[in-house]
């Protein structure tokens, strides 16, 4: 009735506050408790790691005793050692796996939409099922190596899942395999969506596809490029499930990561203290990414604007 | 018409229903009742504490569990959510010096008086009755026991190594394995790569070497025991069985391979007495491997000692209370002891119970059996792997160094003693 009443008055202002009222709610209340959530859990555990608190959370003051325990421990450094490596490979190498794969599809193919289901399907598996499809997989006693024996290849060797040094690139594997398909879809859509008039006045100048590519296709790629890198980024920064189905931290505590860190001194160690303190240095790992990223961005809608 | 007759004596029903509780109450008695967290949702730990808490009934209580399913750590959550909103569960499991460690956040029962009612002292090993009285008094009650090294023999691998009786010291053990390994066994022992089960094959090894090291060393942190030379030789046995292993057991769950080990594909097995009832649950049979003490340089069983316990939190209601006294009283009692570890395949806290009856296995009378002799020699010691010697912070530290022992070659055992003693430094 009030809607009624208040259009017949003639006050758009009013009326038009009205009529968008579900929208506005639909979109602030939501985003508002979410970013609450976000912010007074982030400030709680940023309280939380200056505090000596193990079993239950405690109030008191440590400085940043829970952060030099931290980075002093051997399993951090592993970890950190081990992000460094795995954020760097899984970013390049699923980059240019989405990339190729984009590249192909791109060809106007038969069967494209067949095709890009299935490298986009794995995407659409938990983290949890890819780690162990390939922890079996990937164990020699079982997987490949025990298949490619049995085909008659005795000495082909093939067991990184049970070699400390080369069990982070397991990860790499599973993880490329789970989401290259995102970076492909994401290429092809900038693939598609170049001027035909640019490739086309290429080809009036005589270029051959190749160079089209290198010069024309992929220079206009390079936004989503940056894109595809922080969301793997972050991913890489953030991966727990994989890497707890897969390898578990192990052989030993090689394959350590972050978050499995942050899991461990939190839930199993009981150091509640400690367990904070390695989250807010993941945080500021991903911060790390993330800020220059949005500086980026807001440099970028500047000069359009400007032009 | 019906329709009203059905309501009407619907009516009556929950009037009485609703009488009833006040009935009792005006006998004098409240109705004991009791709110229990455990983890044991499924298979034999699921069936045993449904088995209690049926028993818990027919004593006239309301038995209220909620299982969190999974690892201990989420049962552990939960309890340290309700217990930070300020509603405890009037009962829970914990085990081990956790016990102590949460009485220190929330206030727990004086069960002393039912414990002396009950007579309960002298039939528990002196190290694990310690750990449920930390402040000197009773506030939690062990339920069953686990011996973590327990040695689990593959019949057709003892077949092939033409061998029939079980190893007694770690250099039996050894020459065991290697006849195996002769004999045609590709992998004398069977394990699976999980930390619990890195951890029992070094606690394994040192408690077998030495019990009195073991004590000083693992569960009183004993700076000096820490390095002598008994801790490098036990990392030394460690690197042997490492190597007697299938490389590829990886991050693998111990029962995993079960089959293979009953096909005589693989040897030994160091693992708690739980795996009687995984075997049994997978469809083998008793004659496919037997059980014995593991091995122990002083011939006499060393028993590495694994309890669940319950743990009993402060209450102000008095059906509660109630709840808890009748609880304590069930846990402590041999029937019900009985009863528990006939479903789960442990063995009972009382050392005064009786094995021989038709419902226990051999290898539930060699446990037991174990037990009480390594309790007279005093080498019934407390398991490292399965956190009973240590809070969790401190076991997960020193299992960090096994575990990258067990998997990395080329650290040598002294490396790893030195790092042991420097992760005890640095968790303490």
């Amino acid at each position: 009735m009030n809607f009624a009443v208040s259009t017949r008055q003639g006050r758009p202002a009013a009326s038009e506050v009205l009529r968008r009222l579900p929208e506005y709610l639909t979109i602030w209340v939501p985003l508002l408790l979410s970013a609450a959530h976000l912010i007074a859990f982030s400030l709680w555990t940023v309280w939380i790691s200056f505090t000596p608190s193990t079993l239950v959370p405690v109030s008191g003051w440590v400085g940043l005793r829970n952060y030099s325990a931290v980075a002093a421990s051997r399993n951090w450094q592993i970890a950190f050692d081990n992000l460094l490596l795995f954020g760097s490979a899984f970013v390049l190498l699923s980059l240019a796996a989405g990339l190729i794969l984009a590249i192909l599809l791109d060809q106007r193919i038969r069967g494209e939409n067949v095709l890009r289901s299935v490298f986009l399907y794995p995407l659409a598996v938990s983290f949890v099922v890819t780690g162990t499809v390939w922890s079996w997989l990937l164990n020699p006693g079982l997987g490949i190596e025990k298949l490619v024996h049995d085909l008659g290849w005795t000495s082909f060797r093939f067991d990184w899942l049970i070699d400390r040094d080369m069990a982070i690139w397991t990860i790499v594997i599973a993880a490329i395999w789970q989401s290259s398909g995102f970076a492909m879809a994401l290429f092809l859509a900038g693939l598609r969506s170049v001027d035909s008039d640019l490739i086309k006045a290429a080809q009036i100048d005589g270029a051959g596809p190749v160079r089209i590519y290198r010069r024309v296709i992929l220079p206009t790629l390079w936004p989503i490029t940056i894109t595809v890198i922080v969301i793997q980024l972050q991913f890489a920064i953030s991966t727990f499930d994989l890497v707890r189905a897969l390898t578990n931290g192990g052989p030993g505590i090689a394959t350590q990561l972050p978050a499995l860190v942050v899991y461990d001194l939190m839930f199993q160690r009981s150091l509640l203290g400690r367990g904070a303190a390695a989250a807010v240095l993941m945080l500021l790992i991903l911060l790390a990414v993330l800020l220059p990223y949005a500086a980026w961005r807001y440099i970028q809608r500047r000069r359009t604007n400007h032009a | 018409m019906p329709i009203t007759t059905t309501r009407r004596r619907l009516l009556a029903g929950s009037a009485a229903a609703l009488a009833l509780p006040a009935f009792v109450r005006a006998q004098g008695a409240v109705k004991p009742r009791l709110t229990v967290i455990s983890q044991w949702s499924a298979g034999s730990d699921g069936a045993a504490i449904t088995a209690l808490g049926k028993k818990f009934e027919e004593k006239g209580g309301v038995w209220q569990h909620s299982p969190v399913p999974g690892f201990t750590t989420e049962m552990m959550n939960k309890l340290r959510a309700q217990i930070i909103a300020g509603d405890p569960p009037a009962c829970s499991q914990l085990k081990g010096p956790e016990i102590a460690a949460w009485s220190k956040i929330a206030p727990t029962v004086d069960l002393d008086a039912l414990v002396a009612a009950a007579g309960y002292e002298k039939v528990v090993a002196p190290d694990l009755a310690k750990l449920h009285k930390p402040a000197g008094k009773w506030i939690a009650l062990p339920l069953q026991i686990y011996s973590t090294n327990m040695l689990f023999l593959s019949k057709r691998a003892m077949d092939k190594a033409k061998a029939d009786k079980p190893p007694v010291t770690w250099a039996d053990f050894n020459a065991l394995a290697e006849k195996m390994k002769a004999g045609g066994v590709p992998y004398p022992v069977a394990n699976g790569g999980t930390r619990p089960d890195d951890g029992q094959k070094f606690e394994a090894a040192l408690a077998g070497i030495s019990p009195v090291v073991y004590r000083a060393a693992i569960m009183n942190l004993d700076e000096k025991a820490l390095k002598a030379p008994e801790i490098k030789a036990a990392f030394a046995q460690v690197r042997k069985l490492a190597d007697w292993m299938d490389p590829n057991v990886g991050a693998q769950h111990f029962s995993t391979n079960l089959k293979r080990f009953v096909d005589g594909d693989m040897g030994m097995m160091i693992m708690g007495g739980w795996a009687q009832g995984v075997l049994r649950n997978a469809g083998f049979k008793f004659e496919d491997f037997t059980i014995a003490p593991g091995p122990s340089d002083n011939s006499k069983p060393v028993f590495l000692l694994n309890a669940d316990a319950f743990i009993f939190w402060q209450r102000k209601e008095a059906d509660l209370q109630a709840g808890q006294t009748l609880m304590a009283q069930l846990v402590m009692d041999p029937a019900i002891q009985t009863m528990y570890s006939q479903i789960t395949g442990s063995i009972p806290v009382r050392t005064d119970v009786d094995l021989s009856g038709n419902g226990w296995s051999d290898g539930q009378r060699t446990t037991a059996a174990a037990l009480k002799d390594a309790i007279a020699s005093n080498q019934a010691v407390l398991s490292l792997a399965h956190n009973m010697a240590q809070e969790n912070g401190m076991t997960a530290a020193m299992i960090d160094v096994i575990t990258e022992f067990v998997k990395n070659k080329t650290i040598k055992p002294e490396q790893a003693a030195t790092r042991l003693a420097e992760a005890v430094e640095s968790a303490r």
